[in-house]
């Protein structure tokens, strides 16, 4: 049996596991935490400014013209949405596979989810030229007809996927908070937290008969999730793939959105965890550098995925001997006026994380830092390079054109890091940012072997 | 009515209603004066002070106020006509049949107007001579509604210097009086544009007359160095009228008859005309020294530079005479002596001496049914005169006159001169000139600042404009007395002689204005001098019926009687024909005495007008600016157009910006690199750099006018030696079309004649196209639409006829850049061929309403949907404007409201909108709709008269704006339509056909006359 590496180091017993978990929750925060809030929340209204102009003034704003009707905001969309990927598959994938390791990032890679999808969510929403009529997008009962939406839409597709994901992820994510809002209850030294946690924790008593219920209620939401971590990112990239678009008309967009979106939910996950081990020093025995190890592993891994699929469409661009098709890859999006978003893609997605073939690399904080915002950097210009890229020369030439990049257009994809920060900060200092109950598990209590796994 | 305002009521002695109407009994009166006893109008008049009428409202208005917190909105009530005028009915349109005269050409017009508002110009189908309107025309419905037209007459205060102090408004009577007063000092001109028409020709000549007043005429578009060749050559001092649909053979020399030069849509029609049965098509050679319309649309186009013109013809003329020696000309040894000098021009052109002498060949060949034609502002050199009568001598030797140039049918309103302009200045500055009336003419924009015409005109003691606004010159003017619109006004033109059309107003005049000729018979009757007719009619109409009646009856009425001719006239909107015609005897001294050209080297100025902007007038339009250039397709800018060889030479870039220098006259232009340009030539185009036009078109571009030079009365336009100096500046110039060429795919398919002779689908690549759906059953009608890539000529006028019918907004300048432009209806334009002698092709793109439209399967909200008949129809309203349709569309015509556009439409700028077209939000996407309104008004029409639609009933705006018939709809369920006939052609093709989107529009290939046995294929899709 391979020897592992304890999951939790440091020598810790259960209170002491419960005292540090809930110590960023008990304790006010620090400088540096209030710092970040003010300057995630500084731009989070900058934000909300951008987002207001944009829906009083028009999408005009924004660089999107003809050809390129579709810019930043859908490209800022599918990165957030991919992004949150990595928390489902996290905690419910891993879950299934009894990946024990699993249990002490799953808390806060499914916060992430579950932030990267409401960022994600508005962008939909807000980038449609009349936003006050969005509701026309969901089924719903009305006097018009009644007038039905277009089921042969991926874009509709997308709001039933969108919609359906984040609600099964938010629940899991609170179903699995339950025991823990309990222990704050308890532990809770003023009415007010007692009650709202109280109020939290449904009334969750630790009874045998509540676990019992948790856990086959975690389980089943796990196996409920598992299939729409696969499914949501498969119907994003219907989005292009089911358009008529040289570029965007491909069969293999859905496996490689989704191991796109592994891949970019893994590296946001590590820069989140990395922020995290610095912001909260005792999390760093919960967290481990193993932890980290384990999904520098993924991210090279969904990373050379994606260089895969980068070159098979190059391949199938010129086995299929359409000009349009070929014209897109060989000359535009390689070499043409947006070469350079392609090779910043290349760069960032397939070369760069090729440093975690090296064992020391993979286990250096800073290394793996940098390397997760490069491939965070890379699948947003990923996105940029599918969107506009093929979009900006199609059939005919005539109709060929640029993006107008505007101020607006940066503006909402920094913006957008305020809400998603925003959110996340106060995450952190409002919910136990790792699982109390499920860590305790783990813990090596009463065993000589010292292994973690089982 | 009040009881002092109540007429006298003549008491009737004899018949009496009863005793109190025989006493005249007030309260009887009262009574006998409402036709009925009780009225449900008469509010407020019963006992109680409430009618039965308020009484209802009264209760409404409770009830609506009761339940006020429920209504989402308030409810706007709209009125009908209370008193309907005769004629108008709310939403029906009415049409009248006008004429509009652009300074050159006399466009037959039929204005739709709606509820008594013109809001579209379009060609007169009736008319003998043009079919479309051209852009102009058209725009000037948005002259009408400016809102920047003065909205009374003006009077300028001067200070010492005549510089304008203040502008105040005028009184009218004491205006006429003080002007009156001052016609009768003498020293009177009329300054006026070329006029076109029988009474308006008419009214100034009583008038000059009345004051002993000199008529002069102006156009910076003029046809003098034509009407010179003429008198030089025949000695009539005319414009012929040319038939190009009689020719086979077409050679322009620079003349660019189907863009800018003297009427280019009567010769688009023409030329349609001679190139409709393919395989007897006439072939144009153009000689090209900028890239114009003609040039692009030419089977054979040679670029040259203006010193070379001459060259070209001496050219041919050597090979006919000289060394083939044909024509009776042939041993003459004056002629040869002029016509040696054209020997070896095929060098000196750079091209291959056999096509020289093919050309050649071939006018001999086709004598008697070709045309050399030559003229306008790129003909405008040192030796123009000399070119036409050596274009006229060619014409001669291929026994062209009276066949193919018709002096009989020639238009006499031509009479625009430079040289007459500058005399005007020298008089002027003389002291000659006391009072200088200004009609129709803005010298004080088209004359260089060096000729002096302010200090002149400083010095006339009274200066009286008509112009619509304060521009250039009206500045200069102590009154300014505006004219009416042409379609708030009468007036006549005559295009050619024998052809008469009348200008009939279609809306009352808008504003305090009135017509410049109402204006001089005013004068006349206050100062009580000139002809009887000038002064005892009251109105301008009344005169211009009395002439017609002396001077047009006669001639066309047939016997009728004048008012029935009138009615007749008014209806049709023309009478008369286009006459026979008989040659003329040539002077052939005239040819023998002109001088060789002379070898120049280096930069050549070619100044050009476009179709966009003219001769710069009537140009605060916004649609003119957004309107791409025909053949570099640049919006919203002038620039210098030079050749890729002189760019790469001097390592010039697209925008950059050049000061450029012309005999000390300097202008600093983005450079434009043209492919197909001759390496010695820079092109810019005239009509730009407005100062005072308004605010759209002030300052857009550069005046290029300020390049001209002078040579004692003579302008010269073109052939200037030019200098330039790069600035290191840079400037962006907006083009809507993003790629130029058409990297090899099948877009626009083009074959020789030769090809299609031999196979009529050639080039066509048909795509094997299965599906496992049916398709959509259409089993009412099925719309479809057929453009002949063999009639375009990519002039644009489908497009601007769109925007009118369509309500289409501009964006501007910085949102063309940025690919906002709205055109529901684009021409693409691509180079074919070598960079260096690119031919061009162009095809209208329009919606194609595709049968699997992309567009429709991807709209998550069913706003895009398929109809019935056909039709890829967008609904507005439920629109959220997500753009995916857009995306999927591989046409990418689809255009989206990127601001609320709508809103942002100047009053009264808005009542150019079409009623029965959706003005369309901010936010919601929008394309061509094939002209639903349209098909909808003519279905309904036929439903209600109980019949079956009629071919040809349903006409697109696109087609109806066609000077050349290229846009054919119709409906292809019936297999006997127009538009069903072409798509079973051969050459029909549809675009990307292989993409089964299966569009409802049809190409025709456009086969190009130009002797070859294939298209060349460098660069080009098989």
């Amino acid at each position: 049996m391979i020897k592992r590496n304890k999951l939790i180091l440091g020598h810790k017993d259960l209170k002491s596991i419960t005292d540090d978990i809930c110590q960023p929750v008990e304790t006010p925060p620090g400088k540096g935490w209030l710092t970040l809030f003010l300057g995630a929340k500084t731009l989070l209204i900058f934000y909300i400014i951008i987002l207001g102009c944009v829906i009083a003034k028009g999408m005009g704003l924004l660089g999107v013209n003809h050809p390129v009707a579709w810019g930043t905001m859908i490209i800022t969309f599918v990165f957030w949405i991919g992004i949150g990927h990595a928390g489902t598959l996290i905690s419910a994938i891993l879950f299934l596979f009894r990946q024990k390791w699993r249990t002490s990032v799953a808390r806060t890679a499914e916060a992430m989810t579950v932030f990267a999808v409401m960022t994600a969510g508005l962008f939909p929403l807000l980038h449609t030229g009349r936003p006050w009529l969005d509701f026309w997008l969901f089924p719903y009962p009305n006097q018009r007809g009644p007038l039905w939406v277009n089921f042969r839409s991926p874009l509709l597709w997308d709001v039933f996927a969108v919609s359906t994901y984040a609600t099964v992820s938010i629940v899991f994510w609170y179903i699995g908070m339950v025991p823990d809002f309990a222990t704050l209850k308890d532990r809770a030294k003023n009415q007010i937290r007692r009650k709202i946690y109280g109020a939290l924790s449904l009334g969750w008593r630790g009874s045998a008969r509540n676990w019992s219920h948790y856990e086959m209620l975690y389980l089943l939401l796990a196996g409920l999730s598992t299939p729409l971590v696969l499914s949501v990112h498969t119907i994003v990239s219907f989005d292009f793939a089911v358009a008529q678009l040289p570029g965007w008309h491909t069969t293999i967009f859905p496996p490689y959105f989704v191991a796109g979106a592994i891949f970019s939910g893994f590296a946001m996950v590590v820069t989140l965890m990395t922020l995290v081990r610095i912001g909260f020093p005792q999390f760093k025995d919960y967290i481990t550098i193993d932890h980290m190890e384990v999904m520098n592993k993924i991210i090279m891994t969904t990373g050379m995925m994606v260089g895969y699929a980068y070159a098979s469409e190059f391949f199938v661009a010129w086995y299929s001997g359409n000009i349009y098709e070929r014209y897109v890859f060989f000359v535009s999006r390689a070499f043409g006026p947006y070469a350079w978003s392609y090779w910043i893609m290349i760069c960032c997605n397939v070369l760069i994380p090729q440093v975690f073939w090296f064992k020391k690399m993979r286990r250096s904080i800073p290394v793996m830092f940098v390397v997760s915002i490069f491939v965070n950097i890379g699948m947003w210009f990923e996105r940029y390079v599918i969107t506009v890229t093929s979009l900006h020369r199609d059939f005919l030439p005539s109709s060929w054109g640029n993006y107008a990049w505007s101020f607006f257009d940066g503006a909402v994809l920094f913006g957008s890091f305020g809400l998603f920060l925003t959110l996340f900060l106060l995450y952190l200092r409002v919910m136990p940012a790792v699982s109390i109950a499920e860590v305790k598990p783990v813990l090596p209590v009463g065993r000589d072997d010292g292994h973690g796994g089982h | 009515m009040s009881e002092k305002n109540r007429p006298e009521i003549q008491r009737d002695q004899t018949y009496w209603r009863s005793l109190e109407h025989y006493n005249q009994d007030p309260e009887f009166l009262k009574l006998a004066e409402t036709e009925f006893q009780s009225s449900p109008l008469r509010e407020g008049e019963a006992e109680d002070g409430v009618a039965r009428r308020e009484f209802l409202k009264l209760m409404g208005a409770s009830l609506a106020m009761a339940t006020a917190s429920c209504v989402r909105r308030p409810v706007q009530k709209i009125v009908p006509y209370n008193k309907q005028p005769e004629e108008i009915t709310l939403g029906v349109p009415n049409y009248y049949t006008s004429s509009y005269f652009d300074g050159s050409e006399s466009m037959g017009l039929l204005i739709k107007t709606r509820e008594g508002r013109p809001i579209k110009i379009e060609g007169n189908s009736d008319h003998p001579l043009n079919r479309g309107v051209s852009i102009k025309g058209q725009a000037s419905i948005l002259n009408l509604y400016d809102p920047e037209r003065l909205r009374g007459p003006k009077k300028n205060l001067f200070n010492e210097k005549r510089t304008n102090k203040d502008t105040i408004g005028a009184n009218w009577d004491s205006m006429d009086q003080d002007i009156a007063t001052q016609l009768k000092k003498g020293g009177v001109v009329v300054l006026t544009g070329a006029l076109s028409g029988v009474a308006n020709r008419a009214v100034v000549k009583d008038f000059c007359q009345a004051f002993g007043a000199k008529h002069v005429q102006f156009e910076p578009l003029s046809h003098e160095e034509v009407r010179a060749g003429q008198k030089a050559c025949y000695g009539d001092d005319l414009v012929p009228f040319y038939r190009f649909d009689k020719a086979k053979l077409i050679v322009s020399v620079d003349a660019d008859f189907l863009g800018a030069w003297l009427m280019p849509m009567t010769f688009s029609g023409q030329f349609a005309e001679g190139r409709k049965d393919i395989e007897t098509m006439s072939r144009l050679v153009a000689f090209d020294s900028n890239y114009s319309l003609t040039g692009a649309n030419a089977d054979i186009r040679v670029k040259i530079k203006p010193s070379q013109q001459l060259d070209v013809v001496l050219g041919l003329l050597h090979e006919i005479v000289v060394k083939k020696g044909r024509s009776s000309h042939a041993g003459n040894g004056a002629v040869k002596s002029v016509v040696d000098s054209g020997a070896g021009a095929a060098a000196r052109l750079g091209i291959e001496p056999a096509l020289l002498s093919q050309i050649a060949d071939d006018l001999w060949e086709n004598r008697g049914r070709s045309l050399v034609v030559a003229g306008g502002l790129p003909t405008l050199t040192a030796q123009a005169a000399e070119l036409q009568i050596a274009v006229n001598f060619l014409n001669q030797v291929l026994d062209n006159e009276g066949k193919t140039i018709e002096a009989k049918n020639a238009n006499v309103g031509l009479q625009g001169s430079w040289a007459d302009m500058l005399a005007l200045i020298n008089d002027m500055k003389s002291g000659q000139v006391k009072t200088l009336i200004m009609h129709k003419v803005n010298p004080g924009y088209v004359l260089p600042k060096a000729l002096g015409f302010f200090e002149a005109v400083r010095k006339v003691e009274m200066v009286v404009s008509t112009a619509d606004r304060q521009d250039e010159t009206s500045g200069e003017a102590h009154f300014i007395i505006p004219d009416n619109h042409p379609l708030e006004t009468w007036g006549d033109a005559e295009p050619v002689s024998g052809v008469f059309m009348i200008q009939q107003p279609s809306i009352r005049p808008m504003y305090d204005t009135r017509s410049f000729q109402l204006s001089l018979m005013t004068w006349a009757f206050i100062a009580k001098q000139g002809p009887k007719r000038l002064q005892e009619y009251e109105t301008y109409y009344d005169y211009l019926r009395a002439v017609w009646r002396e001077e047009v009856a006669p001639k066309v009425a047939r016997g009728k009687s004048f008012d029935d001719f009138w009615l007749e006239v008014l209806q049709k909107g023309v009478v008369g024909e286009v006459g026979s015609a008989s040659g003329r005897s040539f002077r052939t001294d005239a040819f023998t005495s002109i001088k060789a050209p002379k070898a120049a080297t280096g930069l050549e100025l070619v100044l050009y007008p476009t179709v966009m902007m003219g001769d710069g007038s009537n140009t605060n339009a916004s649609w003119l600016h957004e309107l791409p250039d025909p053949v570099t397709k640049i919006t919203w800018d002038n620039y210098a157009s030079v050749s890729l060889g002189f760019a790469k030479k001097n390592s010039l870039r697209q925008g950059d910006v050049i000061e450029v220098t012309v005999g000390g006259n300097k202008l600093e232009l983005p450079v434009n690199v043209q492919p197909g340009l001759h390496d010695d030539v820079l092109a810019v185009a005239i009509g730009y750099g407005r100062t005072a036009a308004g605010k759209i078109a002030n300052n857009i571009g550069l005046n290029a006018y300020t390049l001209m030079g002078f040579n004692g009365t003579k302008a010269i336009a073109s052939g200037l030696p030019v200098e330039f100096k790069k600035t290191g500046k840079t400037y962006e110039l907006a083009n809507p079309q993003g790629g130029q060429t058409m990297e090899g795919r099948q877009i626009v398919v083009e074959a020789t004649l030769k090809e299609y002779l031999k196979k009529k689908d050639a080039n066509i690549h048909r795509h094997h196209i299965w599906s496992l759906w049916s398709g959509h059953q259409y089993n009412g009608h099925k719309w479809g639409m057929a453009v002949d890539l063999n009639s375009c000529t990519g002039c644009n006028a489908c497009v601007i006829s769109c925007q009118s019918e369509n309500n289409i907004p501009v964006v501007g300048k910085k949102y063309v850049l940025q690919g906002r432009e709205m055109a529901w209806i684009r021409i693409d334009r691509y180079y074919v061929g070598t960079p260096e002698d690119a031919e061009v092709v162009f095809q209208p793109v329009m919606c194609q309403h595709c049968d699997n439209a992309p567009c429709e399967t991807v709209c998550p909200v069913v706003a895009t949907t398929h109809t019935d008949d056909g039709l890829n129809a967008m609904t507005y309203n439920r629109c959220v404007g997500t753009r995916y349709c857009s995306n999927n569309c591989p046409y990418k015509v689809r255009r989206f409201n990127w601001f609320g556009y709508a809103q942002n439409i100047e009053k009264p700028l808005h009542m150019a909108l079409n009623p029965d077209v959706t003005v369309r939000t901010r936010g919601v996407m929008e394309k061509c709709t094939f002209c639903v309104q349209r098909i909808k008004t003519a279905v309904n029409t036929a439903k209600k008269e109980n019949r079956p639609l009629k071919d040809g009933e349903v006409k697109t705006a696109c087609q109806t704006a066609c000077p050349s018939d290229g846009i054919i709809f119709g409906d292809m369920n019936d297999p006997n339509s127009q538009v069903s006939k072409y798509f079973k052609e051969e050459r029909a093709y549809g675009l990307l056909e292989e993409w089964n989107a299966a569009p409802a529009v049809r190409y025709l290939t456009k086969i190009r006359n130009n002797g070859k046995d294939a298209r060349h294929e460098k660069g080009e899709h098989a």
